[in-house]
């Protein structure tokens, strides 16, 4: 077969160029402002070095929205992942309401966020709906102010990301289980293997290209989070759920363009150094079928 | 999917596209072809475009029958550009810095200072016609120079919005020090009101307090205060008073007197409050009382100065909702001519007229004001007990410190370490600005 001539290669010039244009060179022009003092009062523009990058680790709440986004990350990965498995493998039985089960774990993924916030700000409040769930059933000791303690604000906006996403991850975990031949079970069932060594001896190893995706998938997502921060808390109270996506608008804000821009270099560079290694890594632990 | 299901699919992303390229080419070829100057005697209809945030939306400028006469009379039509409320600094920055300047914008005048470079950007109108008929310049003008347009020259005022019924019915009088205050607070909650809204979730509320009150401290105590700040002569860590008057407003919340979830309520929820007389009283700008009368000119809200001090001074903000002509507009003459529109004796008569605004006009006449507009000018205005806000003197943006007020609520900092942070903010800011001393 020809594969070669199937398509020539100049067909993804239109497609490059769009990328080029609309992506890569904005990302470059990027890189370029990080290393000066644009900024909104300056006619002219100074190349400064690394001096916005000095300015991000000595700001105490540029550190504490680096903080606030790798706990944000990490809370929604495993919660995401955890929970999107455990949905999947329950809803992959022979469950009679399984597809409308599906549509509805599913559904909170393709509402606007703008609506989730006006759905959960209320319900968040001290005297909100979740509170008083709880002390109906006798855990109100579990209450908490949870959009304005500082202490917690930034778990509960991961919390609700949770809740809103894990039905996407839930999607391609779904895919992932129903590509797994159902030999392999029937030949464990044979063996007398139980649900757990046949969840991590056969599920786990088969599933690991979807895991994959979607560790990538979230983790990327939780890094450069913003609209679930913005539309619940804008960030505060004070500054206490300031992300680093929130902290570039907010220097954008302040007319701190140079600012601004380096904060973003950053976000990119700490990405790619996370994201890249860790898909290589996962990739070599897959297993072919 | 099926082949129908993709036929039909492949139809609604195909009409998609062309609704969207269609709206592409309608927009384009509005204002780009058109003369440049010399407006409308070359015969071509000039469209001016006006940029306004979505919140100004209902300002008088841009009433509809305005614009519509102005368009009869001179064949220039306005175009309307809504800006998102949130983002109408930011979306003017870059419209500004790319060239896209609207032709004309609505903004105010002490924001353009610190947000939008106005020395750079905007147009002197020293020389317009109009400018020759007003009282007060000052409202209009930054550095000696008139950069702003507006018929009125009556600034906010901000304080403590209060229920004057209820004051009544409790015979209570308005507190001029912060002892009274509290007993007056007091008095409310034993009645089941709550006595003091406060909208903390919108942390700019948090600071109307130590706006007027610091001002008042300033104007009392130490009248070149704000230039010494300004200069770094002072630091706001060096003024101890600062922070007993931030203490006041927390004191206000601990000692049980407000809403129990004041950083989960909002600013809008302030006008349902009154209507439904559950609040006595609220620190905010006037322009709350205007919004409570729209709805309900049954409930009678009044206004008193922050009571922080004895006998506080109550705060000004300045002048806000005038339109400027930036450098780069495109039909700059034309932008022109509606201002000397608006600023006609007839025009300017019936905004002023409908809006119940002071006049800023010689040869137009200021209609009997609302009541409580008329006790602000009886009681403090005209007795000179007035003092420009803290924001008024601010060259930076201001929202960390709003930020920090917040925090403050949030039972995270004390006064102390809102002054500390603000005053590190501020001081980077003034630096990165360029301003000398920092």
């Amino acid at each position: 077969m020809k594969t070669k001539s199937l398509y020539p290669y100049y067909l993804i010039w239109p497609a490059l160029f769009v990328y080029c244009v609309f992506f890569v060179l904005p990302a470059l022009i990027g890189l370029f402002y990080s290393f000066t003092d644009w900024r909104l009062d300056r006619e002219t523009l100074k190349f400064i070095g690394w001096d916005n990058f000095k300015q991000i680790f000595s700001d105490k709440t540029l550190v504490l929205a680096l903080k606030n986004t790798f706990i944000f990350a990490i809370v929604t990965v495993i919660g995401k992942n955890v929970l999107g498995i455990a949905l999947a493998i329950g809803l992959n039985m022979r469950l009679k309401s399984k597809n409308l089960l599906r549509a509805i774990f599913y559904s909170p993924s393709i509402l606007s966020v703008l609506v989730i916030s006006i759905v959960f700000t209320p319900m968040l409040r001290t005297d909100g709906t979740i509170n008083k769930f709880l002390e109906a059933i006798g855990l109100g000791v579990f209450g908490q102010s949870w959009l304005t303690d500082p202490s917690i604000v930034i778990w509960t906006v991961a919390l609700v990301s949770i809740w809103q996403h894990t039905g996407f991850q839930m999607a391609i975990y779904l895919a992932g289980l129903q590509s797994i031949s159902k030999e392999y079970y029937e030949a464990a069932t044979i063996d007398g293997a139980g649900a757990w060594s046949t969840f991590s001896k056969i599920t786990l190893p088969l599933l690991l290209p979807a895991i994959n995706i979607n560790l990538m998938l979230t983790l990327i997502g939780g890094l450069k989070v913003f609209s679930e921060v913005f539309v619940l808390t804008g960030g505060g109270p004070g500054n206490a759920s300031q992300v680093v996506g929130t902290i570039i608008l907010r220097a954008f804000g302040e007319g701190s363009w140079g600012m601004g821009t380096a904060i973003n270099t950053l976000l990119f560079a700490a990405v790619t150094v996370i994201s890249i290694p860790l898909l290589i890594f996962m990739r070599r632990k897959e297993v072919a079928e | 999917m099926n082949h129908k299901m993709k036929k039909v699919a492949t139809g609604v992303i195909a009409s998609l596209l062309a609704l969207s390229l269609a709206a592409c080419g309608s927009n384009s070829n509005s204002p780009a072809g058109t003369a440049s100057n010399g407006g409308s005697s070359s015969g071509s209809k000039v469209t001016l475009e006006l940029a306004i945030s979505k919140s100004s939306q209902d300002s008088a400028f841009v009433a509809q029958d305005l614009l519509d006469a102005f368009e009869k009379e001179t064949n220039i039509k306005v175009n309307l550009q809504l800006l998102p409320a949130e983002q109408t600094a930011t979306v003017l920055q870059t419209k500004l810095a790319v060239d896209e300047t609207p032709d004309i914008i609505q903004y105010n005048l002490a924001s353009a200072v610190t947000d939008l470079n106005l020395e750079r950007n905007f147009e002197i109108l020293d020389s317009e016609p109009w400018v020759s008929r007003l009282l007060n310049k000052d409202v209009l003008s930054a550095n000696d120079h008139v950069y702003s347009f507006h018929v009125s020259q009556d600034t906010g005022m901000q304080g403590v919005v209060y229920n004057k019924d209820m004051f009544k019915e409790l015979n209570l009088s308005i507190p001029t020090t912060f002892e009274e205050f509290l007993a007056v607070c007091e008095a409310i909650k034993a009645s089941g009101v709550t006595p003091v809204f406060m909208p903390f979730k919108d942390n700019w509320a948090a600071n109307i307090w130590p706006a007027a009150a610091f001002a008042d401290y300033a104007a009392k105590n130490d009248p070149t205060l704000f230039d010494e700040l300004n200069s770094n002569k002072k630091k706001w860590t060096d003024i101890p008073e600062f922070a007993n008057l931030l203490d006041q407003q927390y004191q206000v919340f601990k000692k049980g007197y407000t809403n129990p979830d004041i950083l989960s309520d909002s600013y809008d929820m302030a006008v349902g409050k009154f209507l439904d007389k559950e609040v006595a009283m609220m620190f905010m700008g006037d322009w709350l009382i205007e919004n409570v009368a729209e709805k309900d000119p049954s409930i009678h809200l009044g206004l008193f100065a922050i009571p922080s001090s004895k006998d506080a001074s109550l705060g000004a903000s300045p002048l806000g909702g005038q339109l400027f002509i930036p450098k780069k507009a495109k039909h700059m003459a034309e932008a022109k001519k509606f201002l000397e529109f608006i600023a006609s004796k007839e025009q300017a008569q019936k905004i002023v007229d409908s809006q119940g605004y002071v006049s800023n006009f010689n040869d137009v006449t200021t209609p009997k004001l609302p009541d409580y507009k008329q006790e602000i000018v009886d009681n403090y205005i005209t007795p000179k007990k007035t003092v420009l806000t803290t924001d008024a003197h601010m060259l930076v943006d201001r929202s960390e410190l709003y930020r920090n007020l917040q925090d403050q609520f949030a039972g995270a900092k004390t006064p102390e370490e809102v002054l500390s942070a603000w005053n590190d903010k501020f001081a980077q800011l003034m630096k990165d600005k360029g301003v000398a001393g920092f």
